[in-house]
């Protein structure tokens, strides 16, 4: 355990603290990016997409859109390739061929909706006007948008310099891999099928870019995750002095990774506001956002698994393929959810033997890129499906099987096959906790049978580990370079005692001014209402990698507490100079600091600050220097591992194949929780994401590369109304690895709930023989599902 | 998507194959046709202003017509962009019978969208390509007889 910096300091983390943000943001007074007042003389910008998934740029007509009154400007892909340099994530990894990708599309469009052209105007409605007189002319080629259909011999080349379309191949193995799996009696093979989904956050993305009154500096509002990486970023992309980009994030209505993205309107923004010397603003309609922000999760995970006949497995070998789009995404390139599927798999399992090759393959759709829990989802959909069928086999409990071949608690710390060090879990714990909280073996008794109202039940488990706060190491070693890995924070003690705190971050609703606030309180001894904390902004906040991959509590938590301590000490120093005591006896708490074994004498630490900045009669001790502030950047672990279990009862009704979730338990371990209730949100909505992933999401294209439903009314998202009470209960097992104990929680949801569900629908299902080994679960499929098994019994 | 139909032409073949014939009828029937031109390599060439669900646009494109068997029928195809409303493109085989003293006329056709058309999702291009279809023959079936009533009455 760090013992250099405790976070035992006080009573606020660990406390269900009622959101600072809630009063404003139920009220509607939260201010998002087209809340944002604009300069008079703002142009807007529109952006001209392709119809086509595969073409050539032949040529383009401008000139009736630009006579059009209130046109300032339509501007081709060259146009605007003078002005931006083309988006390079520079991964570097074995296998793979980097590529990059223009702002604007400058000879060839390579899916439905990339753009050809932009235009700009004094209104919005007159961009729209303007957009449909762009008359572009296409030699159309021929498209590839299926995974499998991309690597077939003849399929058409997504990029000419990409040789069949796999933009990415790893491949590891354990030592003695093919001895391993020989040995074991059993072998087990499955394939396993996922679906495009994608973020779609409430709040589509937008933009505002605004050139200061001296025409040196811009600042840029965006609706994004990651402020700093964009400003370090777009500086490059559009070659001027990062110092005079300032990238303020606003409130941003649902990030989920679809906003940890530089995406290509950004820098066209800033540079057409340096260009023009105007203020340039765009916001995203909701069919652009299905098109073009990032999609994730179409994967194709074919295992082979030896095993014993006690259900005990010896060996896995992964074969996966990842869809990648038709563009590599910055930061993430095109890596991210092959290396992610690959390297997470084996979970929370003491699986010794692993061997896997995994590949990106370009397709002419949407790019892919990172959304909560990039290949989590479906990587434990595949493991844990695994699980079920060893079970399934040998007829032992799904339960039982997993009891078998988890990581012991006497095993921790545990390196898993792929080298993640996994320093504490509870992943026995949390199972058992699950199990009895679901009444898991009375309800299982009753699956797979028809029930007396014409339903199908059945009880799925997933349980999984969460990979969380990625540090510089972990994202080096996934060959990653636009993201940092640490985070950073400045708390300042104001003159008249309040506590600023700036931290490296920018909240997407996951409530940081609440449990930032909470933490801050605890490390310095502020009351909580004097403490404020700002994120979001890089003229304020110091450096730092911003909010993705379930990082903000492990990465700017420790920065939170390293700088806190910092404060505190210098407080402690301050007062035992004024109480006459020694500084180790001072304690901090509530405003005041006080001498531990007399705590009647005390003094406010509003009195100490005045002394720290020279306001009042108190002269600042020997050897100290003025003010009362300290800034500390934290670099966590390669990665945190946290863990969970999910258990769904579902009822599948045969007559029209829908699935009704009746019970849903999660019992997680984030390790030190500060404020449970935001804990709880966190997993609400990730389960709700994941309710949608596994039942009704997917961007449907069709083989020429349209997409078939790039708008809400079918692409289908869970309302309220499929979402099930979700019983949750926590197990604390801190991390002793990384500072504060804390381990991370966003994306936890989303992964537990996929795999449950849909192990719960082929538990269900399991007595007519059907076998459920591809997602989304829509009604349709799984009524086809249900009928193929009818005819075949039926044939036997 | 797939469509076919039939509709009883009031007229003789021969009148309604001059109709198919006819520039300015297809014109006053193509739902909302603003102009239709004979090319010199014999394509049509037109622009029809078309609204589907929530996208109002121009399309313009070219059409040949082949599989030519006067009096019997012929295979009509085309292409139509409409900017950033997206692209049509398809193509129909319509059969001439008779069918009493009137014509039944049937029609098969077959039609794919991109870009914003295809977007909005089957349910509603498919209805709306029903419905535009319909239309077309409705009206023909009208302007036809208007005409063979006149030719009769004249």
């Amino acid at each position: 355990m760090n013992t250099e910096h405790p976070a035992d300091a006080g009573e606020l983390v660990g406390r269900s603290i009622r959101r600072r943000e809630d009063a404003y943001l139920l009220r509607g007074k939260g201010q998002f990016l087209d809340d944002i007042p604009t300069p008079r003389d703002t142009v807007y910008l529109g952006f001209v997409p392709s119809p086509h998934a595969h073409a050539r740029i032949v040529s383009i007509d401008t000139s009736e859109a630009a006579q059009l009154e209130g046109v300032v400007a339509v501007l081709s892909g060259i146009d605007i390739a003078n002005l931006v340099l083309p988006l390079d994530s520079e991964t570097r990894i074995d296998g793979y061929v980097n590529s990059v990708r223009h702002a604007v599309a400058v000879d060839r469009v390579r899916y439905v909706g990339e753009s050809v052209a932009v235009v700009v105007a004094e209104d919005p409605y007159i961009v729209q006007d303007a957009m449909a007189l762009v008359a572009v002319d296409y030699g159309v080629l021929d498209a590839v948008a299926d995974l499998e259909t991309a690597l077939q011999p003849d399929a058409p080349a997504v990029h000419d310099h990409i040789p069949g379309n796999v933009s990415f191949e790893g491949t590891f193995s354990t030592a003695g891999f093919d001895a391993a799996f020989a040995s074991a009696p059993l072998v087990l093979k499955e394939r396993f099928r996922s679906g495009w989904v994608g973020g779609v956050p409430l709040e589509p993305r937008g933009c505002l870019a605004t050139p200061d009154h001296t025409g040196d500096s811009v600042t840029l509002y965006t609706s994004t995750q990651i402020p700093h990486i964009v400003r370090t970023g777009i500086a490059g992309l559009v070659s001027m002095a990062e110092s005079k980009l300032r990238v303020v994030v606003p409130e941003v209505g649902g990030g989920f990774g679809t906003k940890a993205n530089i995406y290509p309107e950004e820098p066209v923004v800033v540079a057409l506001a340096r260009h023009f010397g105007r203020a340039v603003k765009w916001v995203q309609d909701r069919s652009e956002e299905l098109l073009n922000n990032i999609h994730s999760r179409n994967h194709i995970y074919d295992l082979e698994v030896a095993y014993d006949r006690d259900g005990v497995v010896h060996a896995v070998r992964l074969d996966m393929l990842a869809n990648a789009g038709a563009y590599t995404c910055f930061p993430f390139g095109t890596t991210l959810e092959a290396t992610g599927g690959a390297r997470m798999l084996l979970g929370p399992y003491r699986i010794r033997n692993y061997a896997y090759k995994t590949r990106s393959v370009m397709t002419n759709t949407g790019p892919a890129g990172a959304y909560r829990g990039v290949s989590q989802p479906t990587c434990f959909f595949a493991i844990e499906g695994v699980m079920d069928r060893i079970g399934r086999e040998l007829g032992i409990s799904p339960a039982e099987v997993r009891r078998r071949n988890l990581i012991r608690d006497d095993e921790f710390p545990w390196n898993n096959a792929v080298g993640v060090r996994y320093d504490t879990g509870s992943y026995r714990a949390c199972l058992e906790r699950a199990l009895e909280m679901a009444d898991y073996d009375r309800r299982r008794s009753e699956s797979g049978k028809i029930s007396a109202d014409g339903k199908y039940r059945g009880i799925g488990i997933c349980n999984f580990t969460e990979s969380t706060g990625t540090g510089v190491r972990g994202w080096r070693a996934r060959g990653l370079s636009r993201l940092p890995g640490y985070d950073s924070a400045t708390i300042r003690v104001e003159p008249s005692g309040g506590v600023s705190a700036f931290i490296s971050q920018a909240s997407a609703g996951q409530g940081h001014l609440t449990t930032f606030a909470q933490l801050v309180a605890d490390q310095v001894g502020a009351r909580l209402e004097d403490v404020t904390v700002v994120e979001g902004d890089t003229a304020l906040v110091p450096y730092g990698t911003n909010t993705v991959a379930s990082r903000s509590a492990i990465t700017a938590g420790g920065a939170v507490i390293r700088a806190g301590s910092k404060v505190a000490e210098k407080l402690r120093r301050l007062a035992s100079v004024a109480l006459g005591a020694p500084a180790s006896t001072i304690v901090l708490r509530n405003g005041l600091a006080w001498v531990a074994d007399a705590p009647e004498k005390s003094v406010s630490i509003e009195s100490l600050a005045r002394t720290a900045y020279a306001i009042g009669h108190e002269s600042l001790p020997q050897g100290e220097e003025y003010g009362l502030e300290a800034t500390d950047i934290y670099d966590p672990p390669m990665v945190t591992i946290a863990n969970a279990v999910h258990i769904a009862l579902v009822a599948v009704d045969p007559q029209d194949g829908r699935v009704a979730i009746e019970d849903y338990v999660v019992v997680h371990d984030c390790g030190r929780v500060i404020n449970p209730m935001i804990v709880e949100g966190q997993i609400h909505g990730g389960v709700a994401q994941g309710i949608g992933e596994v039942l009704m999401e997917e961007f449907v294209y069709d083989s020429s590369g349209q997409m078939l439903n790039a708008n809400l009314l079918e692409y289908m998202l869970p309302t309220s109304l499929d979402i099930p009470d979700i019983r949750i209960d926590h197990i604390e097992t801190p991390t002793i690895d990384a500072i504060g104990g804390f381990k991370g929680v966003g994306e936890s949801g989303v992964i537990g709930a996929v795999p449950a569900v849909a192990n719960a629908v082929a538990d269900a299902l399991s007595g007519i023989g059907v076998n459920v080994n591809q997602i989304p679960l829509r009604p349709a499929f799984v009524h086809r599902l249900i009928r193929e098994a009818g005819e075949k019994s039926v044939g036997n | 998507m797939e469509m076919t139909g039939e509709q009883i032409v009031p007229a003789t073949r021969p009148v309604v194959w001059d109709a198919l014939n006819d520039i300015d009828v297809l014109k006053e029937c193509i739902p909302g046709c603003t102009s239709l031109e004979r090319q010199s390599d014999g394509q049509l060439e037109g622009k029809s202003v078309l609204r589907v669900g929530p996208i109002k646009a121009s399309f313009s494109g070219r059409v040949s017509i082949s599989d030519v068997e006067p009096e019997r029928g012929y295979s009509i195809s085309g292409e139509g962009q409409g900017g950033i409303a997206g692209f049509a493109k398809g193509g129909a085989k319509v059969w001439l019978e008779d069918c009493g003293s009137d014509t039944k006329l049937t029609y098969t056709a077959k039609a794919d969208v991109g870009g914003k058309l295809a977007q909005l999702g089957s349910r509603l291009i498919d209805s709306t390509a029903r419905q535009l279809a319909g239309k077309f023959f409705e009206k023909f079936a009208a302007v036809v007889a208007a005409k063979s009533n006149v030719a009769e009455q004249g």
